[in-house]
């Protein structure tokens, strides 16, 4: 005598199809919320202009604040006018195909429509001007923007994320002046630096809802 | 009709007529922090949970996924425009013919937020709740589109190219006859552009005529000051330097065109500390907001001040000349004080009267003031640039003939909105009919551009070049902070193109106009500065010196006796609508009016023994016969108004205002009902014989009076609650005793369950509210509206007691209902940002958290709305989203609202809650900006909305941690006090006990000081 009871016999195909569909249900939604659209981390979306920062920012050097000018007094680093790219674009590369989209710009004044990469939820509010002056360089958040031909998101920027840095900022500071540097490495124990660096700074960050969310 | 009664230890404070009266929707608002019994949705629980059941099982496959967003920077980037961050543009706002200076917030090339300009001398960087409001209006999706072509019920758009050929083929015969039947009609400005486009205008067109109308008009004012002067001077107060202000009918600190000015100085005077407090006279007949900050209030029939004030002088002539009063002469013990304290203060003091006494009564008090020595002093007089002006109403008067007549063949309507505000008698509208062509220069496709042949759309000022005048006089420009949205002219670019001027922008025209002022040397350099600093220096008027016309005359109009079954009616300025203008801002018509705390409607206004005497029940409509008209409104009762008078304010009723204050054609309901129709063009302001009925029919005012109150259990206990809310006492009382308010309220020591904070480090945010200086004008609610995203709910909810506002200001009643003028105060309640904080112990995911600095951060995307924050939140200022109330925003033709939002502060969704942060963006933008220039910061680097707003510097707000801070001298001040002190839970927000500045002899309290509460 079988110790199930007879109806158990009807629900046996629905037991198979749950056997088969889960699975399948569970690894598309592994899928779905790891792809690089969902989580961020290796977001890369096409540009309208093939824009390289591995050529601008590492092969010719070109500081960061050169286009970001804003970066250092305000909350946002700002994606540069097209009048910045023609400052140099009007005698290199003048006619280049690729630069049909920029020129266009420059001559109608309609802008250019860059794809945003580094995307916070609304209601979160950063603050570029706040990390770097207190010598948050770039790396720590973009990656090795200089060395990318078209910009990926490499962290999270979860608040899990923000606030690991927030509690423990020491392994994360430098110099001021350095903060653009983006292969720099500390000749000591990042820690030991960051830590005398944020006793001269006086750098306290805040773990306040507040200080992001309003 | 005294004002002997003096809140004091005995009397009892109470919020409406309904609470004195124990009533069923009183107790429903207090009991419940959420009033269940006022929810008309009548949802079931377990029909909520079955909807919201289906509902998530058909949600969560959308919105795993970022929506993809786009950057697009400018092409060429304006030099100094730093993205996304603030800049400041000094501008100025004109209303009732004087310019308020403002400074004016832009983020990437979009105003977002209006605050004074603190170098104007009219604001000081103070503001009024119309110019907090007028960002809204700016934004508006109902304001005209273009211009409009309308023949008969078809208004079809038209190009400018069209309408230059009309005015090229239209005007060119009127330019010919010398502009022989052409007639402009002009709101009164203080513009010198204006004044100089019109004198071209004149001389262009010789035989064309120019009118000026304003609804809120000047008439009465500028006749009095011909009668006793012999000229239209306009007068100016230094409030700073006056002892003691008796304001005649006069809503000096609110409703003048100079208010913001003189609120501050009036304030700035009542600091008892430095034992030089003025003293503040009001007699009345509606209960204004100048009412509620005097010290003694007469509440009179407006059509018996002029006798009042005719006693007043013959009191002061025989003390003035020092001689022994006669025997039993002045029998009324408020005249006798305020008799002596005038001679007193001889020289420092001022008499005002508002613009709804007839002319005799200003005569009189220009006399008053010249026998007092006042004027040069307290009382100065400025020459107008037009006293030829013939009076409004004369004005249109002759207008409405010309046309009956069919002199006039072309009429311009300058801004304005003759055909509903124009008085009732004059029938404005059917003569307008007449005109053959009619060209109407507005804001909003209107009343009058609905009845005119071509609409044009105006510039709104935000928009502008142009110039305007300080009620002193001092030379105001004001520069566009965004190009005209939908190609607005403004009054002098119209004009110019009429007359074919070329060019004809108005930065030209300003320009010209400065230069003719100015000078042409160095114009380049002032210019520059002249806009950056929004005036120039030192340009005022000069002071004159005008004697008294010999024989004036001392007749005052008497007392026009009422008749039997008749009262008296009163025209008033709106504290939100103003004269209908701004109707369609839902921000002013949700905004509690002072004193009554209606939203979203107006109301026929009497004091409760008047309502009896007629049978009028609370919550009905009456009906008013006045002059062969009838109107239907609802009845508000106001304990302190004058009896045997009936006042309504004006601009309600609006048929095409838009789609908040009503649209006929949209079937847009209007919002209160038109008084315009009761107006008659003889008396303006006050009328008797109008006949009030009642009509039986039942009509909820959507008023807050009885909305957030702090319960306490049972009748009495409130009663004693009350005085520990909110204290006050008199001078006397503070010198004898500057603890007094602490010791209002004695509990055992305090002891905490929780482990308490330290916030010796770091800031620590505080605020003080002076309730000596609140005079309850709004200017802060609207000005947290503005500035945190608040939204609007309308009139439905509001009935139900789920208005949004962070910020509210509580009025309380002392003593008795029945007396002549109980006294009034105000106390502006918002988030006291606990230490203990009361909402965060039971929040139960911690969205309400409290921050290292003592603010309570709430964390909205935390929020799951369970209202328990609320429900434990003593001082009820939290406040919940019902609904999603920015859902209009997804409609196309509301695109442009977006641009009225603060992008510094969050958009709150369906079911959470939300409450005053105390502007927490504004300290983190002051907090990063400081720490980026490694530097500590100021005090005063960081200003609330609300506080910035505040026209009498009433709010302080700063860091506690520094003991030089404004903020923290105001908490430590004798008479601060903390809310509900008692429930420990150490609020961050200080009250600064009301001071009242009583007449000794007047001074019931003076005697019971024994007695006081110890």
């Amino acid at each position: 005598m079988s110790p199930f009871p007879p109806w158990i016999d009807r629900v046996r195909p629905l037991l198979a199809a749950v056997l088969v569909a889960g699975p399948l249900y569970a690894l598309g939604l592994a899928y779905y919320v790891s792809s690089p659209e969902t989580v961020d981390v290796g977001y890369s979306p096409q540009q309208p202009v093939p824009f390289s920062h591995a050529l601008h920012a590492g092969k010719l050097a070109l500081d960061c604040r050169y286009c970001h000018s804003t970066v250092e007094r305000a909350a946002r680093a700002a994606v540069p006018p097209t009048a910045t790219c023609m400052n140099c674009h009007r005698l290199i590369a003048a006619d280049s195909e690729k630069l049909a989209a920029v020129r266009e710009s420059f001559t109608t004044g309609n802008p250019i429509h860059w794809v945003r990469v580094h995307d916070l939820p609304d209601f979160a509010y950063f603050n570029h001007s706040a990390h770097v002056t207190r010598g948050v360089s770039c790396v720590s958040c973009h990656g090795r923007i200089d060395k990318m031909d078209q910009v990926t998101q490499v962290e999270t920027l979860r608040m899990g994320w923000c606030l690991d840095c927030h509690r423990n900022p020491e392994p994360h500071l430098r110099p001021r002046e350095l903060v653009t540097d983006l292969d720099w490495i500390p000749g000591e124990d990042p820690v030991q630096l960051g830590t005398r660096l944020r006793e001269e700074l006086n750098i306290n960050p805040s773990t306040d809802c507040s200080t992001c969310h309003r | 009709m005294s004002s002997l009664d003096q809140p004091d230890s005995n009397g009892t404070y109470w919020r409406s007529l309904g609470e004195l009266s124990g009533s069923p929707r009183f107790r429903e608002f207090l009991e419940a922090e959420f009033p269940r019994e006022l929810d008309p949705s009548g949802m079931s629980r377990r029909r909520w949970l079955q909807l919201m059941g289906a509902s998530i099982a058909l949600a969560g496959v959308a919105g795993c996924r970022w929506p993809r967003e786009e950057i697009l920077p400018l092409a060429v980037r304006p030099e100094g425009r730093v993205p996304g961050e603030a800049e400041y543009y000094a501008t100025a706002m004109e209303l009732g013919g004087a310019a308020l200076g403002l400074l004016v917030t832009s983020r990437d090339g979009r105003p977002v937020k209006i605050e004074g300009n603190p170098v104007h001398p009219a604001s000081r960087g103070a503001t009024h709740v119309f110019a907090q409001a007028a960002i809204l209006e700016l934004y508006d999706p109902d304001r005209s589109r273009g211009l409009r072509q309308i023949t008969g019920s078809d208004a079809p758009s038209r190009e400018w190219a069209e309408f230059s050929a009309f005015v090229d083929k239209h005007l060119q015969p009127l330019r010919d006859k010398q502009g022989e039947g052409l007639a402009v009609l002009a709101e009164s400005s203080s513009s010198p552009t204006l004044a100089a486009i019109k004198a071209r205008f004149a001389q262009r067109l010789p035989k064309a005529r120019w009118v000026e109308y304003e609804p809120l008009s000047d008439d009465y004012v500028r006749a009095g000051a011909i009668q006793a002067l012999g000229a239209p001077y306009r007068t100016h107060f230094q409030l700073v330097d006056a002892d003691v202000v008796l304001c005649v009918d006069c809503d000096l600190l609110c409703s003048h065109p100079n208010a913001v000015q003189y609120a501050r100085d009036f304030a700035e005077r009542r600091d008892p500390v430095s034992g030089n407090m003025n003293r503040l006279y009001a007699v009345e007949s509606g209960y204004s907001v100048t009412g509620t900050a005097a010290d003694h209030r007469v509440s009179l029939a407006s059509s018996r001040i002029g006798g009042w004030l005719a006693r007043l002088e013959a009191a002061l002539a025989p003390r003035i000349a020092k001689e022994q009063p006669a025997n039993g002469e002045v029998e009324d013990p408020v005249l006798s004080a305020l008799a002596s304290d005038l001679v007193a203060a001889a020289g420092r003091s001022v008499i005002a009267v508002g613009p709804g006494q007839p002319p005799a009564v200003h005569a009189a008090a220009h006399r008053m003031n010249q026998a007092l020595g006042n004027v040069g002093k307290t009382v100065v007089y400025y020459a107008v640039p037009d006293p030829e002006r013939p009076g409004h109403v004369a004005g249109l008067r002759d207008l409405v003939r010309d046309v009956n007549e069919k002199l006039v063949t072309t009429l311009v309507v300058l801004g304005g909105n003759p055909v509903y505000n124009a008085p009732a008698d004059l029938k404005f509208a059917a003569a307008f009919a007449k005109v053959p062509q009619r060209i109407h220069l507005s804001l909003y496709f209107d009343e009058t551009s609905r009845a005119a042949t071509w609409h044009v759309p105006r510039a709104q000022f935000l928009e502008s070049w142009d110039d305007v005048r300080a009620y002193d006089g001092t030379y105001t420009v004001l520069q566009p902070l965004i190009a005209p949205r939908y190609g607005g002219k403004t009054p002098s670019e119209f004009i110019a193109t009429i007359l074919g001027e070329d060019p004809a922008d108005g930065q030209t025209l300003v320009q010209r106009t400065f230069r003719e002022s100015f000078g042409e040397a160095d114009f380049a350099t002032k210019w520059q500065q002249t806009v950056h600093d929004g005036l120039v220096a030192g340009s005022q008027w000069p002071v004159q010196t005008p004697a008294l016309v010999a024989s004036q005359g001392t007749t005052m109009p008497d007392s026009p006796g009422l008749a039997e079954g008749k009262l008296e009616i009163v025209f008033r300025e709106d504290p939100s609508a103003y004269d209908g203008r701004f109707a369609n801002s839902g921000w002013l018509q949700e905004t509690p009016r002072p004193l009554t705390h209606i939203t979203w409607d107006n109301a026929a206004i009497l004091h409760p023994a008047t309502a009896r005497k007629f049978q009028i029940e609370p919550d009905t409509l009456v009906r008013l016969k006045h002059r062969g008209r009838e109107l239907e409104m609802p009845v508000y009762l106001l304990p302190g108004h004058a009896r045997d008078t009936v006042t309504v304010t004006l601009g309600y009723g609006r048929k095409a205002a838009g789609k908040v204050a009503g649209d006929a054609a949209l079937e847009v309901a209007s919002v209160g009902a038109d008084t315009y129709s009761l107006r008659h063009s003889e008396s303006l302001y006050f009328d008797v014989g109008v006949e009030v009925s009642p009509t039986g029919k039942a009509y909820t005012l959507a008023t807050t009076e009885e909305h957030h109150a702090i319960d306490s259990l049972g009748k009495a206990a409130r009663e004693e609650r009350g005085r520990e809310l909110l204290r006050e006492g008199t001078l006397a009382e503070y010198r004898e005793d500057p603890e007094f308010a602490r010791h209002r309220v004695h509990h055992p020591p305090l002891k905490s369950l929780w482990n308490e904070w330290s916030y010796e480090e770091g800031h620590r945010w505080g605020m003080a509210i002076d309730l000596s200086k609140c005079i309850g004008c709004n200017a802060c609610v609207v000005a947290c509206q503005a500035e945190n995203n608040v939204p609007v709910v309308g009139r439905q909810l509001v009935l139900q007691g789920r208005e949004m506002h962070w910020l509210r200001v509580d009025r309380y009643f002392w003593g008795d209902a029945e007396a002549d003028s109980p006294p009034v105060s105000h106390q502006v309640v918002t988030c006291q940002q606990c230490e203990n904080a009361p909402c965060e112990q039971v929040c139960p995911v911690a969205a309400t958290v409290h921050s290292h600095e003592g603010l309570n951060d709430m964390v909205y995307n935390r929020c799951i709305g369970t209202r328990y924050c609320a429900n434990n939140c003593p001082y009820k200022v939290r406040r919940f989203n019902y609904f999603y109330f920015h859902w209009d925003l997804e409609k196309p033709e509301n695109e442009v609202k977006k641009m009225v939002y603060n992008p510094e502060v969050t958009i709150r969704s369906r079911g959470v809650m939300e409450k005053c942060t105390y502007c927490v963006q504004r300290i983190q933008a002051g907090k990063i900006v400081a720490k980026n220039e490694r530097r500590p910061m100021v005090d005063g680097e960081v200003r609330s909305a609300c506080q910035q707003a505040c026209p009498t510097r009433a709010i302080e707000f700063g860091d506690l941690n520094d003991p030089d801070s404004r903020v923290a001298k105001s908490q430590a001040a004798e008479r601060a006090y903390a809310m509900l002190a008692e429930l420990n839970a150490k609020p961050r927000t200080n009250y600064l006990a009301r001071i009242r500045n009583p007449h000794p002899s007047l001074d019931k309290t003076e005697h019971e000081h024994a007695r006081h509460t110890g």
